[in-house]
Order: structure tokens, then C-alpha cells, then sequence
């Protein structure tokens, strides 16, 4: 190479950073642009999927968004209002989130139209021991951990018990070695119908007229 | 009164409930490499804990003003150049870029800072101050306060930012620490000749690992004990 | 002193266990220790690293005649951290549970030190040939060395491999602590004990 002076060396360097640079960007901009789409749905679809199964009679596609304010801490949530397929309203789902053992635990409560009995519960994401904790995920047989929810009510707050909870109360049993997670859940389902029942109660019974839920079959619809 | 126990919380699991070397594995090339002798280990740690807050800090403005989906700067300038305002400007396929950056950029000034305040640290270093970009832990927190900006309803400001990566750093100095004076003692034991280096290293890391794993469920307890003890 | 410049088919086998990421160079530990709790998020990682590896050797390799010493750190980054994202970003696409699974420590491939090594000790100085064969030999090797850790935390710790039932769980009590930091950390010493020893008994055969 040539002896160039210093400052025009550096410069001929930065082009070459400069073109790469240009280059990567346009890369990166087309991968926003083709797979941004696909990865907002499956996100959205991570709840969307739960809905049937968490409120009985509920239709994926006719889910609706809302948006409500706390009425105890004033933040914004997302809740979800859930259409069974003749337009009847059915229940909501509420994402609802707490302080596990380990770290946060997410989890979608089911809940019926009139905010008052539990339909189900999800468990969206967890780092809770395995073995122990993380068994608040399953929901297969009657008695797993998240069926223990369902027919409880939304008032008075949910306890948590180390063995069978006393008839009248409104609680579930923990899971044995894992009081602490099973609590976590509890907590997150307690505080987030304690800060949105009141203002879900005042949203309309009735879907828009053009309800937007994605759904999982979304092929037919990307024209790309 | 609630954002200090939250504080508190962030700090007291970066440093030692979710430590990031003991429970999220970043930063193990240092904490095996650098971890022979107790200052030079407490040297490293204060430094990466130096570029790791000013890291964090850029990397939360970045992304706050800049990068996250709905981002204010972008969406003014989309709209000034008369861009359709309904529309989400979202940079965030450039955060990880813009990180690297970040913290090279950092290194780069916290490598001249102590070179000129600090000449023999500065030469006992090293090699290793350079290789502090490298370190999986800087980027780990700009990656967990991005998390934390991507999610509407958690929108970390700065304070929970800068807490999470000094939490870190703390935590991070406490590991390398404690494994250089365990390994200053180990020096003078008889290691089976496989084992000797990393081996044994790892295998003294992985029980720290289940000794720290102690100090689980901590912060489920803290915001209770606090919020009586502030009352 | 003239050098002899490895060919490609040495850069090959030499990446896959006589200059192994792992076990030799003690390289990308942090992802090496973070999934390998199972085989499926062991194999994707090993994937992503290849998909980057290789391709920024490629690229890196194209250019080297371009290069500037002050520079070449800053076009490392830039090349490596472009593909991550782009293989981050794939993953979120069509792998979600698995993306979701791995987390934080798919960027993190940006600072594995091995990407960056190889492009500065091969594919910087060598054709594309060349910087593939390493690159493809250095990933090899990089799945090796996961699959061997995930295998021995993922049999123990669930009794499963690949999520199939190895070991039923009636007669085998499932080592908790080897999904949990404390048995990465153990299992990586010791393999990393056994490789060693392995090493210098071969050494000793062939003296």
C-alpha cells in the first residue's frame, strides 16, 4: 500500500465501514419488514391460543382487545374480551403478573362475563424451580395446579392452603414444596382482578362491529 | 416509598438472588480467567461494574428515545418529514448494534480515563481491559433493560436501569472475588492434574452456584420485611 | 520463516477436537454453561452459532484484501452482530417457543469470542474456501462439545433426550440440580477434567 497521508488513510478506511454499514441496514430493514409481521402474531397468539381454553365456549377469532386503567395503580393493562362464536359475550381474559419464588410469573386468568366465578388459568411464562415450582404450569388432569382456580371466586381474595381448603373458603390448595409459587400465582390473579374488575365491569357488552383478532391461520390472509 | 423497596429489590436480585455470573452464566471468561489473586480480581470487578453503568445508561437512553417500537424520536421525525402518523416507527432490529457500540465505545473511554488517572492499574491490566467488551455480562444488562423497555406496562426509567446494572457489576465483583480467594487457597492444594485450571475452577464455580442459590425466594420476602420496617 | 498456512480440509478437522471451542480454547463458555439443560435448545444454539460463524467468515473473508488494522475489530462487530440479529430475529419467527426459551442468550452469540477469533486468526488472512471449511469445522466442534454437556444434563436432570424418555422415571430419580446452574458449572468441570485427561493420555501413548 501506497504511503498516504493520515488523514486521508482514516478516510479511505471509513468508507469501507460506511458501505458495510449501508449494506447491513438495507439487510436488516428487510428482515424487519418480511418477519416483523410473523413474530408480533405469534406473540399475540401466545394469548390468543389460551382463549378458548381458559373460558369455556369462547371463539379464538372473535376475541376482542381492550385497553383499561387500574383502578388501583392507574397504569394501563390489556385485557381481553372473550365472543363465544354466536357474539354472546362469555368471559375475559386478564394477563396478570407477580413475584414468584424465582423470578416473575405471567399467567392469563380466566374469568366470566360478570367478573365474578374464575374459568381457568394459564401459566404464560415462569423460571420457578423445576421439579417443584414449575409444576404451576400443568393443567391437564382435574386436580392439576392450574384447574385448582377454576370455579373460585373473584371476591373475597383468593387463599392460599397447605392441604385441602375448608369448605366456604375461597382458596386453593398449594402445591406440596412449593407454597411460595403457588402464593406467587394467587397474588398475581388477586391483584390484577383487584385493579381491573371495577373497570372492565364499565366496558360494553357487545363486540365492535369489526372486531381485529389475529388468528393462527393467518396464510391465506398475508398477500406477500 | 414503593419505588425505593423496588430499587432495592432490583439490586439486592442482580447482585444476589439472579447473580449473573452464578445464575445467568455471563461473564465467565473473566471470572475464570482474572480470578488468580484477590486484587487484581476486585480490580477487574470494579471496572467491569465502571463500564456496565455507563453502558446500561447510554443503551437505556438509546432505546428509550430511539430504538423501542413507538420510540418519541423517530416518531417526530417520521412525522416532520410528513410520514403518515398512525404509523408505529420501530428501530428495534438496530438494538443490538447499537449496544455492541455502546460498550465498545464505553471500554474505549473508561480505557483512556484509567490510563490517565491510574497509570499502574492501567499496566496491570493489561490485555484485559480491551477484552472487557467481550464480556457477555455488559451486554446480558443492556439486554435485560431492553426487555424491560419492550414491555408496555413495565417501561423501566433510568433509576431501575442504572440499579439493575450496578446490582450486576456488585454481583459480579462479589463472584470473581470470592472465587480469586478461593483459588489463591486452592493454589496450595493438590488438584489431580486433569482438573487443574478451569476444570477445578468450574467445579468450585458450580458450588458457589448452589450456595447462592440460597439466597432464592429472598426477594419475595424483602418487600414485606421492608415495607413494615419503613412504615 | 516461512509459515505453513493450514488448508482448508486441516482448518476442518482442526476445529472439530484438536482445536475444539470448548474444550481446548475455553471459548463461549457463557452459552455452552446457559442451554444446555436440553438437547432441542442446545442444538438450536448450535445452529444460530453456525449460522453466524459462517457467514461472517464469508463475508469477513470476501473483504480481507479491504482491511484496515485500526478497523478490523469494528468490522468484525458490525458483520457479527448484523447476522445475529438476523438469526435472532428468524428464530422469533418460526421458532417462538424455542426463541422464547433461549432468551437473552441468542444475542449474546455477538460476544462469543470464538466468532470473533476465527475471523481475526483465519478468514482475515485466508480465502472463502478456506474460512468456510473453518468455519464449518469450528461449528462442528462447538456441537460437539453442547451436545456432550446436554446429553449428561438433560439424561440425568429429566431423563429424557431430545424431550424423548430415555430413562423411566420409576427406577431413576431425576437429578434436579443438573437443570439448575450448580450442575452446569459440574458438568462442565468434569467433562472438561475427562477431556483433559483424555488429551495427556494420548500424549503419553504417542511419546
Amino acid at each position: 500500500m501506497s504511503e498516504t497521508s493520515p488523514k486521508s488513510g482514516y478516510l479511505r478506511q471509513a468508507w469501507l465501514v460506511i458501505l458495510l454499514a449501508l449494506f447491513y441496514g438495507a439487510a436488516l430493514a428487510g428482515v424487519q419488514v418480511t418477519l416483523g409481521p410473523r413474530i408480533a402474531k405469534n406473540k399475540l397468539n401466545e394469548t390468543y391460543e389460551q382463549v378458548p381454553k381458559i373460558v369455556p365456549g369462547a371463539d379464538q377469532t372473535k376475541t376482542v382487545p381492550r385497553t383499561v386503567k387500574g383502578e388501583v395503580d392507574g397504569k394501563e393493562y390489556s385485557v381481553y374480551q372473550a365472543f363465544s362464536m354466536g357474539g354472546d359475550h362469555v368471559g375475559w381474559v386478564v394477563p396478570a403478573s407477580g413475584q414468584g419464588f424465582a423470578d416473575r410469573i405471567d399467567v392469563l386468568v380466566g374469568i366470566d362475563a360478570p367478573l365474578e366465578t374464575i374459568t381457568g388459568l394459564y401459566v404464560l411464562d415462569q423460571k420457578e424451580t423445576p421439579g417443584l415450582g414449575n409444576l404451576i404450569v400443568k393443567n391437564e388432569e382435574p386436580d392439576d395446579f392450574c384447574n385448582r382456580f377454576k370455579q373460585l371466586q373473584a371476591e373475597p381474595t383468593l387463599e392460599v392452603f397447605k392441604d385441602e381448603p375448608p369448605p366456604g373458603s375461597n382458596g386453593i390448595r398449594a402445591l406440596s414444596g412449593a407454597t411460595i409459587s403457588s402464593k406467587g400465582v394467587a397474588n398475581a390473579v388477586n391483584s390484577a382482578l383487584d385493579n381491573l374488575k371495577g373497570p372492565m365491569g364499565a366496558l360494553p357488552d357487545r363486540p365492535p362491529s369489526e372486531p381485529a383478532a389475529p388468528t393462527s391461520e393467518t396464510d391465506k390472509r398475508e398477500d406477500d | 416509598m414503593d419505588t425505593l423497596i423496588a430499587l432495592i429489590q432490583i439490586a439486592i436480585g442482580a447482585a444476589l438472588i439472579n447473580n449473573f455470573v452464578l445464575y445467568y452464566f455471563v461473564g465467565i471468561c473473566p471470572f475464570l480467567g482474572v480470578s488468580r489473586r484477590v486484587d487484581t480480581a476486585f480490580g477487574m470487578g470494579c471496572a467491569v461494574t465502571f463500564v456496565i453503568s455507563i453502558a446500561a445508561t447510554l443503551s437505556w437512553a438509546f432505546t428509550y428515545f430511539i430504538l423501542r417500537p413507538e420510540a418519541p424520536l423517530p416518531t417526530w421525525v417520521w412525522e416532520t418529514l410528513g410520514g403518515d402518523p398512525g404509523t408505529k416507527v420501530d428501530l428495534s432490529v438496530l438494538s443490538y448494534i447499537m449496544y455492541i457500540f455502546v460498550i465498545a465505545s464505553s471500554v474505549q473511554f473508561v480505557e483512556m480515563y484509567v490510563r490517565k488517572f491510574f497509570p499502574p492499574l492501567y499496566k496491570s491490566f493489561g490485555v484485559f481491559l480491551p477484552l472487557i467488551t467481550t464480556n457477555c455480562a455488559i451486554l446480558f444488562a443492556c439486554l435485560k433493560i431492553l426487555a424491560e423497555l419492550q414491555d408496555p406496562e413495565q417501561l423501566w426509567g433510568l433509576h431501575q436501569a442504572l440499579t439493575l446494572a450496578v446490582g450486576g457489576g456488585v454481583g459480579f465483583t462479589i463472584a470473581i472475588c470470592l472465587m480469586a480467594g478461593i483459588r489463591e487457597e486452592l493454589d496450595m492444594c493438590d488438584v489431580p492434574k486433569p482438573l487443574r485450571g478451569a476444570g477445578i475452577s468450574l467445579i468450585v464455580a458450580g458450588i458457589m452456584a448452589m450456595a447462592f442459590a440460597g439466597f432464592a425466594g429472598m426477594d419475595s420476602g424483602i418487600k414485606d420485611a421492608l415495607a413494615m420496617f419503613l412504615k | 520463516m516461512p509459515s505453513h498456512e493450514p488448508t482448508a480440509a486441516e482448518r476442518f478437522i482442526n476445529g472439530i477436537i484438536p482445536e475444539n471451542p470448548v474444550y481446548r480454547q475455553l471459548l463461549g463458555m457463557c452459552p455452552t454453561l446457559a442451554v444446555t439443560a436440553g438437547m432441542k435448545p442446545a442444538m438450536t444454539m448450535a445452529a444460530a452459532t453456525a449460522f453466524v460463524l459462517i457467514m461472517a467468515n464469508i463475508i469477513v473473508s470476501l473483504i480481507r484484501g479491504l482491511l484496515k488494522p485500526h478497523l478490523r475489530i469494528l468490522v468484525f462487530t458490525l458483520t457479527i452482530a448484523t447476522f445475529v440479529t438476523i438469526a435472532d430475529r428468524v428464530l422469533a419467527a418460526y421458532l417462538w417457543e424455542m426463541s422464547k426459551a433461549l432468551g437473552p442468550y441468542v444475542p449474546l452469540i455477538i460476544v462469543n469470542c470464538l466468532i470473533i477469533s476465527r475471523c481475526e486468526i483465519c478468514s482475515s488472512k485466508q480465502g472463502p474456501g478456506v474460512a468456510i471449511a473453518d468455519a464449518v469445522g469450528m461449528s462442528l466442534g462447538f456441537a460437539l462439545a453442547l451436545a456432550s454437556i446436554a446429553t449428561v444434563r438433560e439424561i440425568l436432570g429429566a431423563g429424557t433426550w431430545f424431550g424423548l424418555p430415555v430413562l423411566s422415571a420409576t427406577w431413576w430419580p431425576t437429578w434436579g440440580v443438573m437443570m439448575l446452574p450448580p450442575g452446569a458449572f459440574l458438568t462442565l468441570g468434569l467433562l472438561l477434567g475427562l477431556a483433559e485427561w483424555i488429551g495427556q493420555k494420548k500424549k503419553q501413548s504417542s511419546a
